[in-house]
């Protein structure tokens, strides 16, 4: 009996955190949209319109005709899945000579990769602008996506979790003579299928959503992202806080497809990981 | 140990060395290769020729780079048709159209002249005018034809004797009303002959007309203060420009009739009030009696408000005086001469055609700043507002900010200032000593 | 070859990509930003070899800044959001963490929407949180009155600003936190909770007894992140009250990018961010040295 009131209390207590953290997420979510849906004139009426009285797609309309929608889409995406893919490359090679190789100095090194997150990225824009300069990148796809070679919380994230796979399999391999990039390409990567799966997405977030840097590196209108053309929609005098909202919500929607396919390897990730745990 | 670790990290810095590319880790080199491998192809191969002492008829095709901001937000048209119309006359000038939103322009133009490899020409305003001028990136605009332009506009752009950018559009403040609101409160409209006291008395009116319903709004900011301490006669430099006078009787005097309006007869919504929203939404929702801003509104207001709104003057205190805000178009000094010429040729046609005159007055997006009103009558015609030729009335009794170097510092300072008195936690004379003493501290001026 | 020698051979082409792209993208520019914090440069003008001797000022920057009192402010303004923001987001991302892993119903769908916040972009959020703070037009304030309270000013109050952004900051991070706990949640091995309940162990005592030590990996990645990002704050101060109320949110990075690019004072504004990075490496070295107490390895 006591068994079952406390399982009621916790289904109880599982609702109520849930229904409370819904309202939280939602909430501004629903303001976002009833927003991008609304005339300019009603953005501020008292008393507040939760549902627009007058719903309208102008909004919509504006972001699609204002500038060259499906080249900004392409430019977007290519940069971005470039991007995600060589992250994901090195930082997961990086990551496994810290983790798993352990060689004298990995600790150093690793460090000082920490350390470079600290320095606030406003004050390396101008040098980085002179070194992309120097390597005649500026104005080319490859300035936007080179840094992602050295992505340091990319390293930081998978270490993290490398650290905490056991070594008994890669002891069990180098018995059978299996090489060091083989271990790494086939035994540590899809346990770590989870992990990437999460870096994939704020890999992708990052860069879908990066805007002062690919602006300062890129301005041939023809290579201009998303992120870049939503911007400027901005005037110099005023904020069109619906057509924004609405521009917004459709750059997300890439997002949230990826998303969405990326959790289906998270629970791959996670039966692979059961069996072997 | 540690001598292994570092002959690792040696040998991996020395292949990084390799592998990118080039000799030295040193990035300063890179300023003696920055002018060619600039802009594009056709740029390259153009820098290639001896072209300096090009003159029209000779002319080599070349391609120039234009940055700007202010065609972003919905005009980016608008420039468009102006470029094509000026490439139908000069067919060897290409022109690669960037535009920028404000917010970033800057911050990318600056970048760019770190690096060596900011556009042939570009837009600048006129709080940053002064800082570039100083730093020799502008180039002396020899070769322009400024007769047709508007004298104060074209005077706001000279920097040490020498002109460096020709003004391109130009916008003033006046005062926008409600006119159901001033019905409602069964009082008359404002005319070019009222005062700030005759302002108030309207917004008190007006302000009673219910709780949620407020008389005027003018932001508590330096860019308004600077304003209406002119409306008192004060002024933030001295006449020689060698000090700040900013808690001069003059200043403290205009300062007190802005927070009074916020803090003693509330006829302007406190910050609280407001909540963060702005000031445009809230004339567009119907419940602000008078707003003084820029003539860029008309547009935005025609299409939002669905009430009755007219323009006046802004009224002054002891004289009338008005905002002038212009944006001007400036050539690199480090571009090449035929870029020059070719860039200097562009921003003319933008600045004083009259076809661009006429596609910018047509698309409603601003006023060219010429001389000659007559050219600009068709702006007129349109209505709302009804009384658009108080557009012009302000134009006599135009203010300029001061044109100092460190602008940005200065108007932080004063704003931050400013509002610290509109909220009520210093007095504005406290409020303004501090920024005298802030301003000088921080400041030097020339 | 000793067995060292060798590991690093082995160690030397998976390190070579990130070491280089360190090289090139954060050692480089972090000189250059070194050498310009010694200089009275512009940044307003182009960048040469003479740049640096032209303009050395040597510490200058670093004594104006020490002692004038806006580091010091904006410094404290930070503190205050971490203070905050840490505790909150910690507890919000360790119930989503919880409430995913129950495995109940909808618990798919909410591993969704839990996570839109972190997909939208730092100005979409910004901009909705404006609204949502609003004490006038805003959600929140409506909430709160229909309990017949007044909600607070959140914006425009120099109390309740910060607070008003870190509540932002939380809704837009707990999702990445949460299920990035979650995934640490999955990855513990499930005999851990066999063994705990044949003791007879609570919930409440398993999840402090077993789940958090074997969590503190993870965990100690979200404290260090959450860190090095609260220091860095930024874009959502920029659009939530521009430093404002009277200066009451005003923080680091926005000084830097301010003296940068808005009063044209570079060496100023590197030395800036020198001080910065000074300081969250000394917190994290702290955290690194307080991990041997509270994070347990597997291996």
């Amino acid at each position: 009996m006591n068994h079952k009131t406390q399982k009621i209390f916790y289904n109880i207590l599982f609702y109520l955190g849930a229904a409370v953290l819904v309202v939280i997420v939602t909430v501004p979510l629903y303001w976002m949209i009833s927003t991008s849906l609304k005339s300019k004139g009603a953005l501020m009426a008292l008393p507040i319109q939760w549902i627009p009285k007058k719903p309208t797609l102008n909004s919509y309309k504006k972001v699609f005709t204002l500038f060259p929608f499906a080249r900004a889409m392409f430019n977007s995406a290519f940069i971005t899945v470039m991007y995600v893919g060589i992250t994901i490359i090195s930082a997961s090679m990086a990551a496994f000579a810290i983790a798993k190789i352990r060689f004298k100095g990995a600790n150093f090194i690793f460090a000082l990769y920490l350390t470079s997150m600290m320095i606030p990225v406003q004050i390396t824009l101008i040098p980085m602008f002179i070194i992309m300069n120097k390597f005649s990148l500026i104005n080319k796809y490859a300035s936007v996506i080179s840094p992602a070679i050295f992505k340091a919380f990319a390293i930081f994230l998978l270490v993290q979790n490398m650290r905490a796979l056991p070594d008994d399999y890669l002891e069990a391999a180098r018995i059978d003579g299996a090489g060091l990039f083989k271990i790494y390409r086939d035994i540590i990567m899809p346990m770590m299928v989870p992990t990437v799966a999460t870096l994939a997405i704020t890999t992708f977030m990052e860069a879908w959503n990066d805007y002062l840097w690919p602006l300062v590196m890129l301005s041939d209108k023809n290579k201009m992202t998303l992120t870049l053309a939503l911007n400027t929609l901005n005037g110099q005098y005023d904020t069109e806080y619906n057509v924004l909202m609405a521009g917004s919500l459709i750059s997300m929607v890439p997002i949230i497809i990826i998303y969405i396919i990326a959790q289906t390897q998270m629970k791959q990730g996670i039966t692979v990981g059961g069996v072997k745990g | 140990m540690k001598r292994k670790t570092i002959s690792l990290l040696t040998q991996v810095a020395i292949v990084a060395t390799l592998l990118s590319g080039c000799g030295s880790a040193n990035p300063d080199t890179a300023q003696t290769e920055a002018p060619t491998e600039k802009v594009t192809e056709t740029e390259a191969s153009k820098e290639a020729e001896p072209a300096a002492e090009t003159t029209q008829e000779t002319a080599e095709p070349i391609t120039i780079t234009y940055a700007n901001f202010n065609a972003s937000g919905g005009n980016e048209a608008t420039l468009d048709s102006m470029y094509q119309a000026f490439h139908e006359q000069n067919p060897d000038i290409t022109v690669e159209i960037e535009t920028i939103a404000m917010d970033d322009y800057f911050t990318t133009l600056q970048t760019r002249i770190a690096g060596g490899t900011a556009p042939d020409c570009f837009e600048m305003n006129i709080e940053n005018f002064a800082a570039y001028a100083s730093k020799g990136i502008l180039a002396e605009l020899s070769e322009a034809d400024t007769s047709s332009l508007n004298q104060t506009a074209l005077s706001a752009f000279s920097y040490g004797g020498k002109q460096y950018a020709l003004p391109e559009n130009f916008s003033t403040v006046i005062l926008v009303y409600n006119k159901d609101l001033f019905d409602q409160a069964g009082i008359d409209y404002p005319t070019s002959s009222w005062t700030r006291e005759d302002v108030d008395k309207a917004a008190e009116a007006i302000r009673a007309l219910g709780d949620n319903i407020y008389g005027i709004y003018q932001p508590v900011t330096y860019n308004e203060f600077y304003k209406v301490a002119a409306q008192y006669g004060g002024s933030l430099i001295s006449e020689d420009g060698s000090k700040f006078t900013i808690n001069s009787p003059e200043n403290i005097a205009a300062l007190q009739s802005m927070v009074d309006r916020v803090q003693k007869t509330n006829v302007q919504p406190t910050a609280e009030q407001m909540g963060g929203m702005g000031d445009w939404d809230l004339f567009e929702s119907g419940r602000l009696g008078m707003i003084p801003t820029g003539i860029w509104c008309f547009n935005t207001f025609t299409e939002a408000c669905d009430f009755a709104w007219d323009i006046c003057v802004e009224p002054g205190q002891t004289q009338k005086a008005t905002h002038f805000f212009a944006n001007a178009l400036v050539v690199n000094n480090d571009a090449s001469d035929a870029a020059k010429v070719a860039a200097q040729k562009w921003i003319s046609f933008l600045s004083s055609s009259d076809e661009a005159a006429k596609i910018r007055l047509d698309a409603g997006w601003d006023l060219p700043a010429l001389s000659d009103m007559n050219a600009l009558s068709s702006y007129l015609e349109i209505t709302p507002p009804d009384n658009r030729k108080a557009v012009f009335e302000s134009l006599d009794s135009l203010v300029l900010p001061p044109i100092i170097t460190d602008y940005s510092q200065m108007s932080d300072i004063i704003s931050n200032a400013v509002s610290k008195a509109a909220s009520g936690e210093s007095s504005p004379e406290e409020a303004l000593n501090e920024a005298q003493k802030l301003c000088e501290e921080q400041i030097t001026l020339q | 070859m000793t067995k060292e020698k060798k590991k690093i051979l082995q160690a030397i082409p998976f390190m070579l990509p990130s070491f280089i792209g360190m090289i090139i993208f954060s050692f480089l520019p972090i000189i250059m930003a070194t050498a310009l914090s010694m200089t009275d440069w512009s940044g307003l003008e182009k960048f040469t070899i003479h740049t640096i001797p032209d303009h050395f000022v040597g510490f200058q920057n670093y004594i104006q800044l020490l002692t004038r009192e806006e580091f010091w402010s904006t410094l404290l303004h930070v503190l205050y959001y971490i203070v905050l923001y840490i505790p909150l987001g910690f507890l919000l991302s360790m119930v989503i963490a919880l409430v995913l892993n129950t495995e109940k119903r909808f618990t798919g769908v909410m591993r969704v929407l839990f996570y839109i916040p972190v997909l939208t972009s730092w100005v979409a959020a910004s901009l909705i949180w404006k609204w949502v703070l609003s004490s006038q037009y805003g959600v929140i304030n409506s909430i709160i009155g229909v309990f017949g309270m007044k909600g607070p000013d959140w914006l425009t109050n120099k109390y309740w600003a910060m607070p008003g952004i870190v509540l932002a900051s939380v809704w837009k991070d707990m999702g990445y936190y949460g299920l990035y706990i979650f995934g640490g949640l999955r990855g513990i091995d499930p005999t851990y909770y066999e063994a705990a309940k044949v003791d007879g162990a609570g919930k409440m005592w398993t999840l402090f007894s077993v789940t958090m030590p074997l969590l503190s990996p993870t965990l100690f990645y979200c404290l260090i992140m959450s860190l090095i990002n609260a220091f860095q704050l930024f874009p959502q101060v920029q659009i939530m009250t521009e430093g404002g109320p009277n200066g009451a949110t005003q923080v680091m990075v926005e000084r830097i990018y301010t003296y940068a690019f808005s009063y044209f004072k570079m060496g100023y504004a590197a030395a800036y961010s020198w001080l910065l990075f000074v300081i969250i490496l000394l917190l994290t070295l702290i955290q690194l040295k307080l991990q041997k107490v509270w994070v347990h390895y597997e291996s």
